[in-house]
């Protein structure tokens, strides 16, 4: 592509009273000998807008550099079609509106800041979307329960071909198995009958859905829009390509012979809520030991959930499910007495109704701990700590003792036979080759719970992020997991209801359908949707390192038969983190990369140690710390003037020779501004700012190998609320430089 | 050790059965009654406590507890439930049913009654009138402390705060009589 660039400066929002106009506009003609650069005091408006309309159709520009406000604001404004490359340089928030007006050290900056942006274009292309060969639009769904059948069905309703994938013989999961379930209309006060004939009904008269019962998936490979998933069926297998999958396999109860201590398996009289649906749909509720009518009954809730010792975290229904079967035993026999003892009742959404409904039928509600369940005979005794009335209680002659025994998403089962040949094949491999054990990846956090099977090097199932949940982010991103075009939905990705299931189901057919027309468009699904771009690998300069293929977040390098990585693009999410990991720098994207980033740090003027006047690079994440960087600006926080920021996708992408090229250069000091990372991490790839974190430990040694002081390179977590410390987080850094005296490099 | 406590739903139900006893079952104990009372300092049991001790069956313990006649009917509590429960309205269900059954220890029970009585005689109120009903009710010891203020009794008297004389009977006794009787009827039969 023969670039012309045009070059557009703002006067508007105050840039014209802070800056001088001319001297930057001899910026872009004298220095960068740029052919077209106007000035206009209002570019967003829309004599501005065709102002440069005009030079592309007339002159011929296809580069456009707009000098203004924040790439945040007017993208749609300044958006000249995909031929064109646009890019913006942040006059207004970041200089006009954080620095005095009329210094002559603002003036550096927005010269500097024009600087780099023009210095981009060397390494800048226009993006070429990637498009597979043979894209499929088919949505796969993994579990015919409930939301694997509300999944396929909303899928199929919105016009997508759907292959519904059920281990067992008949689909419908738990609805099947159980005698009624929560309301899921309003007035949400009486439990249900499961309805499952009808969905089932619904399924098999849709013609878009094509079902797979008593099967399994033996192996998924490929990427967003070409998954091939080989389906094993009565002996036979399938295969099929599909675009995206929803994996709704759902939870099943925690294991309740781990419950001895509330006493299961002592008595045959204390039973699960699974077995209980399975007792109550034989007619009369009945004592599983003699037979006799059930009387009188104790719920127990967080049987296993919130206890560090099983279950650590809330199992979300199991408040709702007792409540329903306590109105059900009501239901049947009046005059039962029926206990629930809890921790807290979390019937959260419209389920207050229900637990209301529970209380004026008579169901009798005891906070407490319980200490001991014995049986005598038949009878069983409930004792308990009472939490409100802060004395011990109890419940005897009890009939019935129902366990609410919490989840476990099918994800966090490992498949005992997998899990043994994988051990095997680990202990096998060294001994074979007489070298050193591989480094721990992230394979070895994958569980082998025997669902999808995926072919990928980072392993066969999707990563956890809690617990076994294989969501990405509980808040931020619901259903995205850590595999592209594979969307979680239901208990399997965080313990739920069914109502929510329902929702559930929705929200991640959506998703698989969005994955499915990006991906056809060449385009990245999440978060950055929409772009175009995707890394390409000059691998004649491979070194096979494979830092690439194992620090990806997404898990989106497999490995081809040389050990060469092997890209998978519609897999990617074009965060640049294997950009920042390879020590080669042969991974770039058409408008991102190691030497563009490069050009614009090196286009930054770094005046001599007499001058006094230091220089300070920061990368800033473009998810949070750019946003939050643009709002310092409008809220007009002053910060140092000797700053220079450059964006960047994630602070993974940040590839170590940029410190190296700044320190070098006479910067002194680099700031990293990231998202939180560790536990609750709010980095929108993952694992970005974490890597960051890692490779800037290993920069101490580079930095004394330069003779330079490691505090030079500092990293630091900013969210978007935290806008108002960006002062003091920039003067702090500021005056730890000052300390420190400036960068003996300067000159060099 | 204590006994350990036992859910039973014999002495619940009586108290359900009152006017707004109904309510009472919908307590889910958040304790927002609680915080938001004005006497809470006072009473032996909070609103929310008095509805736990209900369900456990401690029925002495209940009708002994000062909570509904520390009530100040400030209807705080009501505005706040997010269940809905008219607390004031059940404290004041409990108040009657306790005097019904004789659970009269505490003072307010003895001036509830002797303002009852006043306004049934003469359909106002006569301070000396209640003053006396009052301290009748409660017996010598009460009578004592009543003429230990009597200094203050004059002031009041000669400032014109309380009336020698009683007033006189409204128009229409034997009407409002009749009225009130009618509710007590209706709320005998409806309440049950």
């Amino acid at each position: 592509m023969s670039k012309k660039i045009g070059v557009y400066i703002c006067s508007g929002c105050g840039i014209g009273d802070a800056l001088d106009m001319n001297a930057l506009a001899k910026v872009a003609t004298k220095e960068y000998k740029v052919p077209v650069c106007k000035n206009d005091a209002f570019l967003c408006g829309r004599d501005g807008v065709e102002i440069i309309k005009k030079d592309i159709g007339d002159e011929g520009v296809n580069c456009v550099v707009v000098a203004g406000c924040s790439g945040r604001v007017n993208y749609d404004v300044f958006d000249f079609g995909p031929s064109v490359v646009v890019e913006r340089v942040n006059l207004r928030e970041r200089v006009a509106w954080t620095q005095e007006p009329g210094d002559e050290d603002t003036q550096a900056m927005a010269e500097d800041y024009l600087r780099m942006t023009l210095a981009k274009f060397k390494n800048l292309e226009l993006p070429e979307p990637f498009i597979g060969e043979d894209l499929s639009k088919k949505i796969l769904v993994v579990g015919g329960g409930l939301t694997g059948m509300t999944s396929a069905l909303e899928a199929a309703k919105a016009g997508y071909e759907v292959l519904l994938v059920e281990k067992e013989d008949t689909l419908g999961g738990w609805l099947r198995k159980s005698y009624k379930i929560i309301p899921l209309k309003a007035p949400y006060t009486e439990p249900e009958d499961p309805g499952l004939a009808g969905r089932v009904k619904e399924i098999e008269s849709n013609p878009r859905i094509k079902v797979y019962t008593g099967a399994t998936i033996e192996k998924t490979s490929g990427a967003p829009g070409m998954f091939d998933v080989v389906i094993r069926q009565a002996g036979g297998t399938v295969s099929e390509r599909v675009g995206a999958v929803v994996l709704a396999t759902g939870a099943v109860p925690y294991d309740p012979a781990r419950l001895e201590h509330l006493g299961y398996g002592s008595s045959p009289n204390v039973i699960t809520q699974a077995q209980m649906e399975e007792l109550s749909s034989r007619g009369q509720i009945t004592r599983p030991s003699d037979g006799k009518a059930v009387q009188k009954v104790v719920f127990v809730q967080c049987a296993g959930s919130r206890d560090r010792d099983h279950l650590p975290y809330c199992s979300a229904a199991c408040c709702v499910e007792s409540i329903k079967q306590a109105l059900y035993v009501k239901a049947k026999n009046p005059e039962a007495s029926v206990y629930v003892f809890y921790k807290d009742i979390r019937s959260s959404g419209q389920y207050e109704h229900l637990y209301k409904k529970a209380q004026t039928e008579g169901v009798i509600f005891v906070k407490a701990d319980i200490t001991g369940v014995t049986d005598d005979g038949g009878n069983l005794t409930v004792e308990a700590q009472d939490l409100l009335m802060g004395s011990p209680t109890m419940a005897d002659e009890v009939d019935l003792v129902v366990l609410a025994n919490g989840m476990v998403p099918t994800t966090a089962i490992e498949d005992p036979a997998l899990a043994e040949a994988a051990r095997a094949e680990a202990e096998a491999a060294p001994a074979k080759e007489g070298q050193e054990a591989p480094p721990a990846t992230e394979a070895s956090m994958v569980i082998r719970s025997n669902i999808l099977n995926l072919e990928y090097r980072q392993g066969p199932e999707l990563p956890s992020l809690k617990y076994g949940f294989p969501d990405s982010h509980f808040i931020c991103f619901p259903y995205e997991t850590r595999r592209t075009g594979i969307y979680a939905a239901g208990s399997v990705r965080r313990p739920m209801d069914m109502a929510q299931a329902v929702e559930d189901a929705a929200g991640a057919a959506l998703k698989a359908i969005q994955c499915v027309e990006m991906t056809a468009r060449g385009m990245a699904v999440h978060p950055r949707s929409g772009d175009l771009s995707y890394p390409d690998f000059q691998m004649s300069r491979c070194t096979q390192c494979k830092r690439c293929t194992e620090e990806c977040p997404f898990g989106a390098i497999n490995e081809d038969a040389k050990a060469n990585p092997l890209p998978n693009p519609t897999r990617c999410r074009r965060c640049g983190t294997c950009m920042g990991a390879c020590p080669e720098r042969i991974i770039s994207f058409k408008n991102y990369s190691v030497p563009m980033i490069g050009n614009m740090l090196k286009a930054i003027e770094v005046p001599e140690e007499d001058e006094e006047k230091p220089r300070i690079l920061i990368f800033a994440c473009e998810n949070d710390a750019i946003p939050a960087l643009d709002m310092a600006g409008i809220n007009r926080l002053k910060y140092s003037k000797w700053v220079r920021v450059i964006p960047v996708r994630c602070l993974g992408s940040l590839n170590l020779i940029w410190v190296n090229d700044a320190m070098s250069r006479g910067i002194d000091g680099v700031l990293l501004m990231g998202c939180k990372h560790g536990d609750d991490y709010q980095c929108h790839f993952m694992k970005g700012s974490e890597l960051a974190g890692v490779r800037l430990s290993k920069v101490s040694e580079t930095l004394d190998r330069l003779g330079l002081e490691s505090e030079r390179v500092t990293m630091t977590e900013v969210s978007i609320m935290d806008y108002d410390k960006i002062p003091k987080i920039i003067g702090d850094f500021a005056e730890k430089l000052d300390k420190l005296g400036p960068n003996p490099m300067k000159g060099f | 050790m204590t006994e350990p406590l036992k859910y039973k739903t014999e002495f619940a139900e009586e108290i359900y059965a009152l006017e707004n006893g109904p309510y009472i079952k919908k307590c889910m104990q958040c304790g927002m009654c609680d915080v938001s009372c004005a006497t809470r300092n006072e009473m032996d049991f909070s609103p929310r406590e008095l509805f736990m001790l209900l369900r456990t069956g401690k029925r002495e313990d209940f009708f002994k507890a000062n909570t509904m006649w520390m009530c100040s009917t400030c209807l705080m509590c009501k505005v706040r439930c997010p269940r809905g429960i008219p607390l004031v309205d059940v404290m004041h269900d409990l108040k009657s049913h306790a005097i019904r059954l004789g659970y009269t220890d505490p003072p307010q029970a003895s001036f509830y009654q002797a303002f009852w009585q006043e306004i049934l005689g003469r359909g106002r109120v006569f301070e000396g009138g209640l003053m006396a009903r009052y301290y009748l009710k409660r017996g010598w010891s009460e009578i004592r402390k009543g003429f230990e203020m009597r200094d203050l009794g004059m002031k009041m008297v000669m400032h014109s705060r309380i009336p020698i004389k009683p007033p006189k009977a409204i128009r229409g006794l034997k009407g409002m009589r009749a009225i009130i009787e009618r509710a007590q009827e209706l709320t005998q039969k409806e309440g049950r």
